[in-house]
C-alpha cells in the first residue's frame, strides 16, 4: 500500500488563504447556530478527528492498530478518576490522562511492536478488549458498569466575562477547536517533516530502511506513543463533554470507527483526511441512529464505508476529491523544491 | 590488523549448516569476490555480516570492535552497508524520493531538529540533496530522477540499490550479486561503477557469479563450497585450483 506521498517539500492542496477561511468559518459556527444538537456534533467530531489523527499516524509506519478506542478510555477513566474520587482539578488531571495514555502506550509498543503487522493488529484487539475488561470488573475504581459521572472543567473568569462550561456548549466547541488545532499542528509538522519520511520508509519497505539505518521498532513505538498521548487527551476531554464514562463507550467497534473514519477521510493528509473523515462518519452516524428502523444504521453505515472505499481506494478517500477539483479548476502542477542544477540537468 | 574480520563464523539452520567454520579477512580498500555455486552460503554470509541473521558460533569484528549481534541498522551506521540479489525499492517512491528517503545515515541533525525545522537542519536538508544528485550523477543514474524507481530498467534499479546504500557512507559495501540477470553492457555499465566506488576508498565485497566481471574487478577471490571456505587468493591462482574447478563442474568419475 502506497501510504501517501513521500516527504519532500510541496506546495499543500490546502493553500493558506482557504485554509484561513475554512478556520474563520469553523471559529464563528457557534455564533451562527447555538443549536445543542448542531454544535455537539461539531465537538465529539473534532474530538473522534484527533484520535484519528493518531490512528493515520501510527499507520505511516504500516501497522493496524485495532486498539485506538481503549486508549480513549485509558484518558477517561485516568481523568474521571483524579478529577471525582481524588479531587484534582480538571486541567492538571486532562493533562495527566495524556501522559499516562502515553506511557501505556510506550509499554506495549516496545512489548508487541519488534514483530508488527498482523500479530500487532490482534494484540491490539486484545488490549482494547482488556482495557474493556478491567474497567468493567475492577468496581472500587471504576464503578463497573455504572461507570463515573465526570466534572466540566471548572469556570473561567477573565475580567467580567465569565466561561462556564457547565452551563453551555460553547466553551466545549472552542476548546476543542484549540485541542484539534494544536494536535492538527503537531501531526502535520510530524508528517511532513524527516520523521514523517522515516515512517514511511518504514512502512514501504522495512528491510531495506533496517539496512540503511534505520532502528525500525523506535520509530513504530515513537508513533504509537505520540498517538497514545493525544487519544489519551482526546478521550478525557469527551468523558467529560459526556459528563459520563462506561466501559461500554470505548469498546473494539469504537476503534473500528476511528479506523474508518481514517481510510474514509483519506490518508493522504493526515489532518484534513482525519477531520473530514471524523466528521463525515460521526455526522452520518448520529442521523442514521435516529432512524425508526431497528439497527438500520448499521447496514446503511457499513454500506457508505464500502461505497467510498471502492470508489476512492487506497486510501485516497474523501480528501482526495478536494485534491482532484483544486488540480482540476487552478491546474497547480506538483512543485518540488530543487536546486537549479538539478533543474537544467533534467531538461 | 585487517578492516573486517571473521573468526570461525558457523550459522546452522536446524541440522543444515549453511556455513562452517569460515574465517575471513577483509583488508581495507581491497576488492573482494565470493563465489561458489548455489546454495554454497554466499547470500548467508552476507546476511551474517550485515546483521540480518545472527551466528551461531563465531565473532564479526569490525575496526577491532565487535559487530556480530548487533542489529542491522547499528551494523549499517558504523559502515557495512549491503545491498539485495533481488530489486529492493521503497514502493511508489521516485528514484530522488527513494534517495533522499534513504539517506538516514547522511543527515548530521537528528529528529527533534527536522521536526522543529532549525536552521540546521535546512542547512543539512540540502546538503544531503546536493551529495545525492552529485552520487546520481556519479553512478550515471541521473536522468530519470523523477521517474518512479519501480519503471528503471533492471540493471538502473540494481545500480539505484547500489547509490542509495553509498549514501549511507558506507566503509564496507556488501554486495549481492550486482550483476545477476544483465547482458553485456548492462554488467560492465555495473563493474566500470563499481570500479569507482573503489576508487573512492571503500572496501567492496561482491558476490558473483559472472567469472567475466570477476576476473575484471576482483583483487581477491574466496570460494565457497557446502558452506565451507575451499580456496582464497589472487583471482588467476585460485580459478585455476583443482578443488575450485571440481566444485563447479563436478568430479571426473570415469
Amino acid at each position: 500500500m502506497m501510504l501517501g506521498r513521500y516527504y519532500i517539500d510541496y506546495k499543500s492542496m490546502l493553500p493558506k488563504a482557504v485554509a484561513g477561511a475554512l478556520v474563520v468559518l469553523l471559529a464563528v459556527i457557534p455564533v451562527i447556530t447555538t443549536n445543542m444538537v448542531t454544535l455537539s456534533i461539531f465537538i465529539s467530531s473534532g474530538i473522534w478527528a484527533i484520535a484519528v489523527m493518531g490512528f493515520t499516524l501510527i499507520l505511516r509506519t504500516g501497522q493496524f492498530s485495532m486498539g485506538q478506542a481503549a486508549f480513549m478510555a485509558i484518558g477517561g477513566y485516568v481523568s474521571a478518576i483524579l478529577t471525582v474520587k481524588l479531587g484534582i482539578p480538571f486541567w492538571p488531571s486532562f493533562l495527566a490522562a495524556g501522559v499516562f495514555s502515553g506511557l501505556i502506550a510506550l509499554v506495549i509498543g516496545v512489548i508487541v511492536l519488534g514483530s508488527g503487522g498482523i500479530y500487532f493488529s490482534i494484540i491490539t484487539i486484545a488490549f482494547g478488549e482488556i482495557v474493556r475488561i478491567v474497567a468493567l470488573n475492577w468496581e472500587t475504581v471504576t464503578r463497573g458498569a455504572t461507570g463515573i459521572l465526570t466534572l466540566p472543567p471548572p469556570p473561567i473568569t477573565i475580567r467580567n466575562f465569565e466561561i462556564n462550561f457547565a452551563t453551555s456548549v460553547v466553551p466545549y466547541y472552542y476548546f476543542m477547536f484549540l485541542l484539534v488545532i494544536m494536535a492538527g499542528l503537531v501531526f502535520w509538522q510530524i508528517d511532513r517533516t524527516r520523521i514523517g519520511g522515516t515512517f514511511r520508509s518504514v512502512a514501504a519497505n522495512p528491510m531495506l530502511s533496517e539496512h540503511l539505518g534505520v532502528h525500525l521498532m523506535k520509530y513504530r513505538v515513537i508513533a504509537f506513543t505520540i498517538a497514545g498521548v493525544f487519544t489519551g487527551l482526546a478521550g478525557a476531554y469527551y468523558v467529560s463533554f459526556l459528563s459520563v464514562i462506561t466501559p461500554l463507550m470505548f469498546d473494539l467497534w469504537k476503534s473500528i470507527q476511528i479506523m474508518m473514519m481514517s481510510i474514509v477521510g483519506g490518508i493522504s493528509s493526515i489532518v484534513g483526511g482525519a477531520i473530514v473523515g471524523a466528521f463525515a462518519l460521526y455526522t452520518l452516524g448520529n442521523y442514521l441512529s435516529r432512524l425508526p428502523i431497528f439497527n438500520i444504521q448499521y447496514l446503511l453505515f457499513g454500506a457508505a464505508v464500502v461505497l467510498v472505499v471502492l470508489f476512492l481506494p487506497k486510501g485516497t478517500g474523501l480528501v482526495d476529491l478536494w485534491g482532484k477539483f483544486w488540480h482540476k479548476v487552478f491546474r497547480e502542477p506538483d512543485e518540488y523544491e530543487m536546486p537549479e542544477e538539478a533543474d537544467m540537468a533534467v531538461e | 590488523m585487517s578492516l573486517l574480520e571473521l573468526n570461525g563464523i558457523t550459522k546452522l539452520f536446524g541440522k543444515l549448516a549453511a556455513l562452517q567454520d569460515i574465517d575471513l579477512k577483509v583488508e581495507e580498500g581491497e576488492v573482494l569476490s565470493i563465489v561458489g555455486p548455489n546454495g554454497s552460503g554466499k547470500t548467508t554470509l552476507i546476511n551474517i555480516i550485515s546483521g540480518y541473521y545472527r551466528p551461531t558460533r563465531g565473532a564479526i569484528f569490525f575496526d577491532g570492535e565487535k559487530v556480530s549481534g548487533l542489529r542491522p541498522d547499528q551494523i549499517a551506521s558504523r559502515g557495512i552497508v549491503r545491498t539485495f540479489q533481488s530489486n529492493v525499492l521503497f514502493e511508489g517512491a521516485t528514484v530522488l524520493e527513494s534517495m533522499i528517503i534513504g539517506s538516514f545515515l547522511q543527515y548530521k541533525t537528528n529528529d527533534w531538529q527536522s521536526i522543529l525545522e532549525f536552521k540546521a537542519y535546512k542547512d543539512d536538508h540540502e546538503r544531503v540533496v546536493g551529495k545525492v544528485i552529485e552520487l546520481l550523477k556519479t553512478y550515471d543514474i541521473f536522468n530519470d530522477i523523477f521517474l518512479p524507481a519501480a519503471g528503471l530498467s533492471h540493471g538502473y534499479q540494481r545500480m539505484l540499490g547500489i547509490t542509495m546504500a553509498l549514501i549511507a557512507n558506507p566503509k564496507v559495501l556488501l554486495l549481492d550479486e550486482p550483476t545477476t540477470g544483465m547482458n553485456h553492457e548492462e554488467a560492465m555499465f555495473v563493474v566500470e561503477n563499481i570500479k569507482k566506488i573503489s576508487e573512492q576508498g571503500v572496501t567492496v565485497v561482491l558476490i558473483e557469479h559472472n567469472m567475466k566481471v570477476v576476473l575484471n574487478i576482483a583483487t581477491r577471490v574466496v570460494v565457497l563450497n557446502f558452506g565451507n571456505k575451499i580456496a582464497d587468493g589472487k583471482p588467476e591462482e585460485v580459478m585455476n585450483k583443482q578443488e575450485v574447478i571440481e566444485a563447479y563442474l563436478g568430479t571426473e568419475t570415469i
